[in-house]
């Protein structure tokens, strides 16, 4: 294993004699100017400060959405529109495991730190792709899974690495080995629990969401000590007897009332608050076990992050009975409405609708349909859906659109400061929704029936560009299936994403103009990233069982 | 950990053979992963009907529960096994026999004419292949008996667009200099599309290098055999297509 630094070097800058300012800031210009050129690898152990100011260190990727406001944007703007063309793979790295591959790589000193399906983990030599470690743990039997035994990344805090594993468990990894220092069970895989979620590091705590609700789940957002791996809060996503919100659920509904918490939230350092998407009510399908708004489900939630206490809500999707997660990226961003600045949350909701929300108060701001919706006439001055009637499913089979994966899913979101504007993959297609009463039984699916799509009419996607104010949709990439891949945003003024067939592309990001494309033999489902290594931007991918890397020849 | 496929627990008996509360549990089941193929109330569609006691795969529980523990072979069937385990497979199987309740339909055609019309006069051989003989452009229909429902196939014979087979869709392709080329699609994505024409040729072409591609949800098979043919020798095709089992292969 070759040796990565992991310090700066600044005695050969001390050298100089000169007074301590003059130093101080000569320093700072140096080091700053060898990081930006590639010279140095970002050094040293991520402290909360380097995650706070994550956005300004372009050669590393140092958590799920790179910054705190889930931007997706990398500074590194080699790789332009003039030459994408030439963009070439660097290396490959097989990790042999089979299974949909969703990690956001994260990039830090040298290393790139990758998790795989069914409990795998690896560290990759940035220069070769090689694996450095190789960290696993065999899936107990019996863990039940709605969607793969995927998993979708690390978070890094200090020199350690947190990840989830299938059976809804919390590990500690040694970044330089791969050895773990602690695993604690997030809950109990034999009632239906499991975790895919990329962690979210904040001050120092790890931010954990839970998967689970098809099989009858309570759901919860977790905060664990880093350090020691003791939870520190719990908030239900789920309101339960005493809570605000109970009124919500009838009977004793709530206790299998799902609101998983699969996709990584977001964080305010100023406002100190953690955002954070529900996912659905659980049975999926038939609401009428579980009358009510159903709260906090298919919601954002904002929540404090020291005590895990909420501060606002907002509820997409107020008594969903056809899947529509709130599990979209939710991205912050300062808008200018009405002439004002306004601190903001956006959502590309897989109900159909891009959302716009005061991030301080939950207020909705905006709310625009971005594909075909049919089960509601847009969103009211209050907040909610205006209804369409006759979308329910029914025990024969009711047609209704979005499908069940929605307009959008849970693929990574972009936003470039350059363009101004707000990217994601879309789907565009409906499905027939049935229903069915159905008894629970402890550790069994609990869906109460089932989607199927339209052979002759399958689902499409599209790639959009909004203006994150109005949500009005500035252009659109089409592409022949629904959407699979997350996007990337770079200061070259690109778009990257992948799709269902094996593409790796890059669109302008002004027009939406493909402008590169590479098969990858498998299909892309992760979002791609960039960072620097010896001077060079490299975006790399995962796609099929690989993590490629690709840079200017 | 040794992971043993849970065939190899496979017991004769079903531990929740006509249990209500299994059956009941099953039926959610069995709407998530098999009523895509078999149809919502177990009807069949693109997979055999369920409802009428009788499978391809021999009529105990143990050869269902092997069934979809392990997939039938060269079929779509994938295996449940690592998904479901033991237990839920069994609760599946009572389901399974719960809802056999229809009487095997009375199928009217003779297979020996069936077969000659096949052959024949309806030139399905042609893009269709049975074992080793045939053409390559449509399904191939070596286990068609066993793959499909009754009611699937006799659509497919006169409403071949109704619901097309998965990858049979039309790609045609205009090239810069006015030509078309059609054929049925093998590829198709954002950036180039792949047909086999009706000559058996291949093509391929990248999306930039043509002046349209497009695909169209429709079968190149003749949609007038409805009309072309007498009821009766639907029905005689059909028997010669129930009939197409595979020979002895599992």
């Amino acid at each position: 294993m070759r040796a990565h630094r992991t310090r700066p070097r600044p005695r050969l800058i001390q050298k100089t004699p000169a007074p301590r300012s003059v130093v101080r800031v000569y320093c700072k210009v140096v080091l700053c100017l060898a990081s930006i050129a590639g010279l140095l690898p970002a050094a040293g152990p991520v402290d909360e400060k380097t995650l706070r100011t994550a956005q300004s260190d372009p050669a590393a990727w140092l958590m799920y959405g790179r910054n705190y406001a889930g931007w997706r944007y990398s500074d590194l703007a080699q790789i332009g529109a003039a030459n994408v063309a030439r963009l070439a793979p660097q290396w490959m790295f097989q990790t042999g495991v089979t299974g949909k591959f969703e990690t956001t790589p994260l990039v830090h000193d040298g290393l790139m730190y990758i998790t795989a399906p069914s409990n795998h983990a690896y560290a990759l030599d940035l220069a070769t792709g090689r694996a450095m470690w190789h960290y696993s743990k065999p899936v107990p039997r019996g863990v039940n899974v709605c969607c793969g035994q995927v998993n979708r990344g690390f978070a890094l805090l200090g020199d350690t690495l947190y990840k989830v594993n299938l059976e809804a468990t919390l590990v500690a990894l040694d970044s330089k080995t791969g050895m773990k220092l602690w695993e604690t069970p997030i809950d109990d895989y034999r009632r239906g629990y499991s975790a895919t979620v990329a962690p979210l590091a904040v001050k120092n705590l790890v931010i954990v969401g839970i998967a689970g609700a098809e099989f009858g789940t309570r759901g919860f957002l977790d905060a664990y000590d880093a350090t020691s791996g003791k939870r520190v809060w719990r908030f239900w996503t789920v309101a339960g007897p005493g809570d605000p919100g109970a009124n919500s659920w009838g009977g004793d509904s709530w206790q299998r009332g799902g609101g998983s918490t699969w996709i990584t939230g977001t964080y305010d350092p100023d406002l100190n608050l953690i955002y954070w998407g529900t996912g659905n009510p659980g049975p999926d399908f038939d609401g009428d076990v579980r009358p009510g708004d159903n709260l906090y489900t298919c919601a954002l939630i904002a929540v404090d992050a020291d005590t895990g206490r909420l501060k606002w809500h907002y509820q997409f999707t107020p008594h969903d009975v056809h899947d529509w997660d709130a599990t979209s990226d939710p991205v912050l961003l300062d808008l200018t409405q009405n002439g004002r600045p306004v601190k903001a949350v956006v959502m590309a909701n897989r109900n159909g609708f891009y959302y716009a929300l005061d991030r301080v108060t939950g207020r909705l701001l905006t709310a625009k349909s971005y594909t075909q919706v049919s089960w509601a006439d847009g969103i009211g001055p209050d907040g909610r859906p205006i209804l369409i009637s006759g979308q329910d499913p029914t025990e024969t089979g009711n047609k209704s659109c979005p499908g069940i994966g929605g307009g959008h899913n849970w693929q990574a979101t972009t936003f470039s400061p350059q363009t101004g504007l707000y990217y994601f993959p879309t789907t565009n297609g409906c499905q027939l929704y049935f229903k069915t009463q159905q008894e629970y039984v402890d550790g069994l699916w609990y869906q109460a029936s089932t989607t199927h799509g339209f052979p002759n009419d399958p689902s499409t996607g599209s790639i959009v560009a909004v203006e994150p104010a109005s949500g009005r949709i500035r252009w659109r990439y089409e592409l022949v299936s629904s959407a699979s891949s997350g996007l990337l945003a770079t200061a070259g003024g690109l778009i990257f994403s992948g799709d269902r067939e094996g593409y790796l592309f890059a669109l302008d990001a002004r027009t939406g103009k493909p402008l590169w494309k590479f098969q990858t033999g498998g299909v892309v489902i992760a979002p791609p990233i960039s960072y620097q290594f010896r001077g060079k931007q490299y975006i790399a991918v995962a796609a099929g069982s690989a993590m490629i890397a690709f840079a200017l020849p | 950990m040794l992971l043993l496929p849970a065939a190899a627990f496979a017991q004769a008996k079903n531990p929740f053979a006509a249990d209500a509360k299994a059956i009941e549990a099953a039926r959610g089941s069995f709407r998530i992963y098999c009523s895509p193929c078999h149809g919502i109330q177990a009807e069949g569609g693109r997979g055999p009907d369920l409802t009428m006691g009788r499978y391809s795969v021999g009529d105990e529980d143990a050869a269902l529960f092997r069934v979809i523990s392990e997939g039938a072979q060269g079929t779509e069937m994938p295996d449940f096994d690592l998904r479901l385990g033991s237990d839920q497979i069994w609760r599946l199987v009572a389901y399974i026999r719960s809802v056999a309740t229809r009487s095997p339909p009375k199928l009217e055609g003779d297979r020996r004419e069936g077969e000659k019309l096949f052959w024949a006069k309806g030139a399905c051989g042609q893009c269709h292949r049975v074992d080793a003989r045939g053409g390559r452009m449509g399904p191939d229909l070596t286990l068609a008996g066993r793959q499909r429902s009754l009611a699937y196939l006799r659509q497919s014979i006169v409403d071949p667009n109704a619901e097309l087979t998965a990858g049979s869709n039309t790609v045609i392709v205009t090239l810069r200099d006015g030509r078309k080329i059609s054929g049925v699609q093998r590829g198709f994505d954002g950036f180039s599309a792949q047909l086999l024409d009706v000559s058996d040729n291949f093509h391929s072409y990248f999306r930039s290098d043509v002046a349209s591609i497009e695909r169209q949800f429709r079968s190149l098979m003749p949609d007038n055999y409805g009309k072309l043919f007498a009821h009766r020798q639907v029905d005689d095709l059909l028997a010669y297509l129930v009939s197409l089992r595979g020979g002895s292969q599992p």
